[in-house]
């Protein structure tokens, strides 16, 4: 009833103002552009939101709102007054030297109040858990801020933790985490990023003096973009060749003290700086050559190989394949964090862009008639509402994927890697695309750093780059799927791993109709994804087949059949992104959780049916059967639609990491706030 | 129509000119804010909004108290001869009464001339303008009584600068009307003797607004010092310590500070959360935390529910017996159940911010306030 007399009101208030326009020259303020909570004028909420945070974050929610709580009440973290409320936001119109500085000002602060305690003394999953919770939250605020911190604890802490021995435990770890010395991680160089085996650092043993020699030969192989190497940085892990008795072993990791601690560079050192970027200014990115640098035999981290005293290589692990992959596993926890960040982005700008189309009004379509709410244009239900349940789907899929590196075990390693490359590659790719529609969606506002969703586009762009790239990721889960089928077929076994047990089963029939009832259920969603994983698979297992029968090596027979490639690696992503969806919906208990669950979870899949070629490219829907799929994506918009405030609302994201246009923009914009 | 109400009225309404002067009036009783009172005020104050020939309101309280709390030894007779949920009636109106305050579109203006704790903190701070003088004492006590801090509490106080609000709802400290000042709590601080010309400028001015009403009591008001003792002096301290994640990690640090050096602060301060019901704590200084993300709105809504769970009894009486031992035996001793704070699980907390399982019950519905000037809502 109230909304009832709202709307009257509105409308009253509309043919009011028309009236004067016509007799005075005046502004009237009228009902249209003043602002409405849209927690008053939308619907109550049809489920328990709280609830639905818990489902959403999964975990630590004290530990999560207690960080909250630390970076509000700091005037380090940029509080600003803007239409009656606090936002925290960091200012990036600061100059890159302010942006690393305020960073580095930030982490001590949170040092200083306990925000890193455990994260490297801490033992089990419960201390892993919390701290990803916390770098989840720090996130929130500032992809600076979390890389900083990813850096010196998941790259340098995590290297020390897994490729180092009880020594370095011992000598790093708490001095890490008490911020006593400052690490990076020197892998990537000029010459060699995803290439990792490529690198060209050498670290040479010398028997007589127990040392290490570490040299960068020639210009392509200074390190590059290391993230605080170029300001704050006093230790390094560095990637090199290992030279001992004038045999390559492989790249092996080195620990190699950079500055002193008065923040001096060390001799035999040098180090540039990367320069401005288009995002993450505040991580300080440099470059370093090593001019014969030495160090102690101690200072390899020894868990995989180690050199003895007299210069013998010694390694538990004889195949180098296998060596390397032990190598690279550390860097699995880094394709964690991002892929669950790149979720928290796309929840940050979705409850921006949401807010503001439920607050903001364009066009009557009716002579005199109200203005429009921008969301209830069906089109821009299209815009925003796949990209919210295609959100909610992938949230689910990081936490299945944070669990999954929980209880990570040897014969989990595959698992983890396929999936963690996969996830990395979908979410964040999704991320930046919510971001661009985002951005539109709220029109010029969305061009103001103070919304942020503008910003973060360069802030969170790197992430289909670092950590692996994109592409490379998705070819390894195709490579990895096919090494999975070539053996299964070999043995004559059935599948057990990476989610293709569905192959062992016969082929899934797709009806000829699709009705709606049809399209929304589980069964169909699971066998189309199914089908297509299933069938593509198999060709492109036929196509690497056939270039080989042609001459041509495994290796170019990858590259050449790189499209079959790509649509599998989007298919395996899709298929485990559904399985982790419908997990989460069967252990949900309320039924009104249930509902909007399954309503989510059918517009992720008609939503991917929609957009991905293959589905028709390949046969595996009919004109038909896509046009009602079109159809229906179109009917389940007009059903979330009531949700979506509620489904932002379940973020957990709190209103001062939001932004201006999403609360009162009218007041925000104000004459008054330019006078003060 | 107000002069028809008599001295016997909990609250008494003067009208002059465009100004409306409503005074709590249960002296014997330090005002302590009964289900009338709280209800004759949301009356007054609604009807005040909709009544254009009003500009302002001048809250404040008779005798030595502006008003002491909530009268929570009747809810609790209420609640013992009845019904929980008669006592869940009482603290639906006041919080509703809290919200209307918080989100009110003319400025209220609150004399805080004496005692202001718990309910008198909820009818007051909410508003546009507190005025301190050197008689107001205020405190949040609920953790010595086995409650919360509640009225909204789990916003103003979260909004206190770093970790004050925390300090100030966990320990129950007493603040003085220069100390409420430097925390915010209060606007301006006026000498009692000057209040009467205070209001009678006041209601010359005849104006609602705020940059006009805050100049006017400010040609009254001054800079008082703080004395020497005070924990404002201590906010360094105080950040270190009750920016902690728990209560448990909160007296740890305390207790280091402690043992660095002797400090008679320090050790009440101690004293004063070993005392308090480790129930008590836990609930408060989440409800605080959750607080200081959202806004008013939810605040009051989750004390309702909080509230609700307290009155239950289901998880913990602690309520009751502090009522016992405070307000009814005077004895000073509850023996809390759970006694200590590792027999408070997370479990048990997670317990106090959840739906009543009832099907009558019915979270916090608060009335939907429209147009409301920014101003109106960022008080603190």
């Amino acid at each position: 009833m109230e909304k009832v007399n709202f709307r009257t009101q509105v409308l009253t208030g509309h043919l009011q103002n028309h009236r004067h326009a016509t007799t005075a020259a005046t502004i009237y303020p009228s009902p249209c552009v003043s602002y409405v909570p849209p927690e008053i004028s939308e619907q109550p909420f049809s489920f328990d939101v709280s609830t639905m945070r818990k489902l959403m974050d999964g975990h630590n929610l004290g530990d999560r709102d207690w960080l909250f709580n630390l970076m509000v009440q700091s005037k380090l973290f940029n509080p600003r007054l803007r239409g009656g409320k606090v936002f925290v936001v960091p200012d990036y119109n600061h100059s890159m030297e302010q942006q690393r500085e305020i960073t580095m000002k930030r982490i001590e602060y949170l040092l200083d109040h306990g925000a890193f305690e455990g994260w490297l003394t801490g033992k089990g999953p419960e201390a892993e858990m919390k701290k990803f919770a916390l770098l989840e939250v720090i996130e929130i605020f500032d992809h600076s801020l979390a890389i900083k911190i990813g850096v010196h604890f998941f790259l340098w802490g995590g290297a020390i933790q897994f490729f180092g021995t009880k020594r370095h435990h011992d000598k790093w770890l708490r001095a890490t985490e008490n911020y006593l010395i400052k690490g990076c991680f020197a892998m990537t160089e000029l010459g060699h990023g995803s290439n990792v085996r490529g690198i060209e650092t050498t670290a040479t043993y010398e028997a007589n003096t127990g040392e290490f020699v570490i040299n960068t030969p020639c210009e392509s192989a200074q390190k590059y973009w290391i993230g605080g190497a170029a300001n704050h940085a006093t230790h390094t892990v560095v990637f090199s060749q290992l030279n001992v008795d004038g045999n390559n072993q492989g790249v092996h990791a080195f620990i190699t003290q950079i500055r002193d601690e008065n923040g001096n560079i060390c001799p035999n050192i040098r180090i540039a700086d990367c320069g401005h970027k288009i995002g993450l200014n505040g991580v300080d990115n440099g470059r370093i050559w090593f001019d014969n640098v030495r160090i102690p035999r101690e200072n390899l981290l020894n868990s995989v190989a180690d050199v003895s005293t007299d210069g013998k290589y010694l390694s538990a692990i004889k195949d180098p394949d296998q060596r390397f992959a032990a190598f690279l596993a550390p860097l699995t926890s880094g394709r964690v964090t991002i892929a669950v960040s790149a979720v928290y982005s796309a929840k940050i700008s979705l409850a921006i862009a949401i807010r503001y189309s439920l607050t903001r009004r364009a066009f009557s379509i009716t002579a005199n008639g109200p203005e429009l709410l921008l969301l209830d244009y069906p089109s821009h239900q299209r815009r925003l509402l796949p990209l919210l349940a295609k959100t909610y789907a992938m949230s689910f899929a990081s936490n299945y994927l944070k669990l999954l590196y929980i209880k990570r075990s040897p014969q989990l390693i595959k698992t983890i890697h396929v999936v963690s490359s996969a996830f990395k590659a979908t979410l964040t790719w999704h991320n930046m695309r919510t971001l661009q529609e985002c951005r539109e969606a709220c029109g010029g506002q969305g061009l103001k750093t103070e919304n942020r969703i503008g910003q973060m586009k360069g802030e969170y762009d790197v992430q289909s780059t670092f950590e692996g790239d994109n592409n490379v990721l998705m070819q390894q889960v195709s490579k990895a799927l096919l090494a999975e089928y070539v053996a299964a077929k070999k043995r004559n076994k059935p599948f057990k791993e990476l989610g293709l047990e569905h192959m062992n089963r016969s082929c899934p029939v797709i009806p000829a109709q699709l009705a709606s009832s049809t399209l929304r259920s589980t069964q169909f969603q699971n066998d189309i994804f199914c089908l297509r994983e299933r069938d593509l698979l198999n060709r492109f297992a036929a196509e690497v087949s056939q270039y080989q029968a042609h001459g041509e090596s495994k290796e170019s027979a990858f590259v050449v059949s790189y499209q079959v490639a790509e649509d599998l690696g989007k298919a395996f992503s899709d298929q485990a992104i559904l399985q982790s969806a419908i997990e989460a919906e069967n252990n949900v208990k309320d039924a009104s959780l249930k509902n909007i669950l399954a309503l989510l979870r059918s517009m992720y899949v008609l939503v991917t049916l929609e957009e991905d070629a293959a589905f028709l490219r390949y046969g595996y829907l009919s004109t038909d059967n896509a046009a009602a799929v079109r159809k229906e994506v179109a009917k389940l918009c007009s059903e979330i639609r009531p949700q979506a405030l509620a489904l932002v609302s379940s973020f957990g994201i709190p209103d001062a990491f939001l932004s201006p246009i999403a609360f009162d923009w009218v007041a925000a914009n104000s004459w008054s706030t330019v006078q003060n | 129509m107000a002069s028809s109400f008599g001295e016997t009225d909990q609250v008494l309404v003067e009208e002059k000119s465009s100004t409306r002067i409503f005074t709590l009036n249960r002296p014997k009783q330090l005002n302590a804010a009964s289900f009338t009172m709280v209800s004759r005020l949301l009356e007054l104050f609604l009807a005040c909004e909709e009544d254009p020939s009003v500009k302002l309101i001048i809250l404040k309280g008779k005798g030595r108290a502006f008003c002491a709390g909530g009268d929570v030894a009747a809810v609790v007779r209420d609640i013992t001869q009845g019904h929980w949920k008669l006592g869940a009636n009482f603290f639906r109106r006041e919080f509703i009464l809290n919200y209307v305050m918080a989100t009110y579109s003319k400025p209220q203006v609150s004399i805080l001339n004496g005692i202001v704790m718990g309910g008198g903190a909820g009818v007051s701070i909410h508003g546009r303008f507190r005025v301190a003088t050197e008689n107001s004492l205020f405190a949040m006590p609920e953790t010595a009584l086995g409650l919360f801090p509640d009225v909204g509490a789990s916003y103003f106080l979260s909004r206190l600068p770093g970790f004050f609000g925390e300090y100030v709802g966990l320990i129950g400290a007493r603040l003085d009307g220069a100390e409420m000042l430097a925390c915010g709590l209060a606007t301006h601080f006026v000498l009692s003797e000057k209040l009467s010309l205070l209001e009678d400028a006041l209601c010359k001015a005849d104006s609602s607004d705020p940059a006009v009403i805050s100049a006017t009591i400010s040609e009254f008001s001054l800079a008082p010092s703080l004395k020497e003792k005070s924990a404002c002096h201590r906010l360094n301290i105080i950040n270190k310590c009750f920016s902690r994640r728990t209560i448990e990690e909160i007296i740890l640090a305390l207790e280091r500070e402690a043992a660095d050096k002797e400090d008679e602060w320090i050790s009440s301060t101690i004293q004063s959360l070993k005392k308090a019901s480790p129930t008590s704590l836990k609930i408060s200084l989440r409800s605080i935390r959750e607080g200081r993300l959202q806004g008013v709105g939810k605040c009051l809504v989750r004390e309702y529910r909080m509230v609700c769970n307290v009155m239950q009894g289901e998880t913990s009486k602690d309520f009751f017996e502090g009522c016992r031992a405070i307000l009814v035996d005077k004895d000073k001793n509850p023996k809390w159940e759970p006694s200590k704070l590792e027999q408070v699980t997370e479990d048990m907390v997670d317990r106090y911010f959840s739906k009543i399982n009832d099907k009558d019950w019915e979270d916090l519905n608060l009335p939907r306030r429209l147009n409301i000037p920014p101003h109106a809502i960022a008080k603190l």
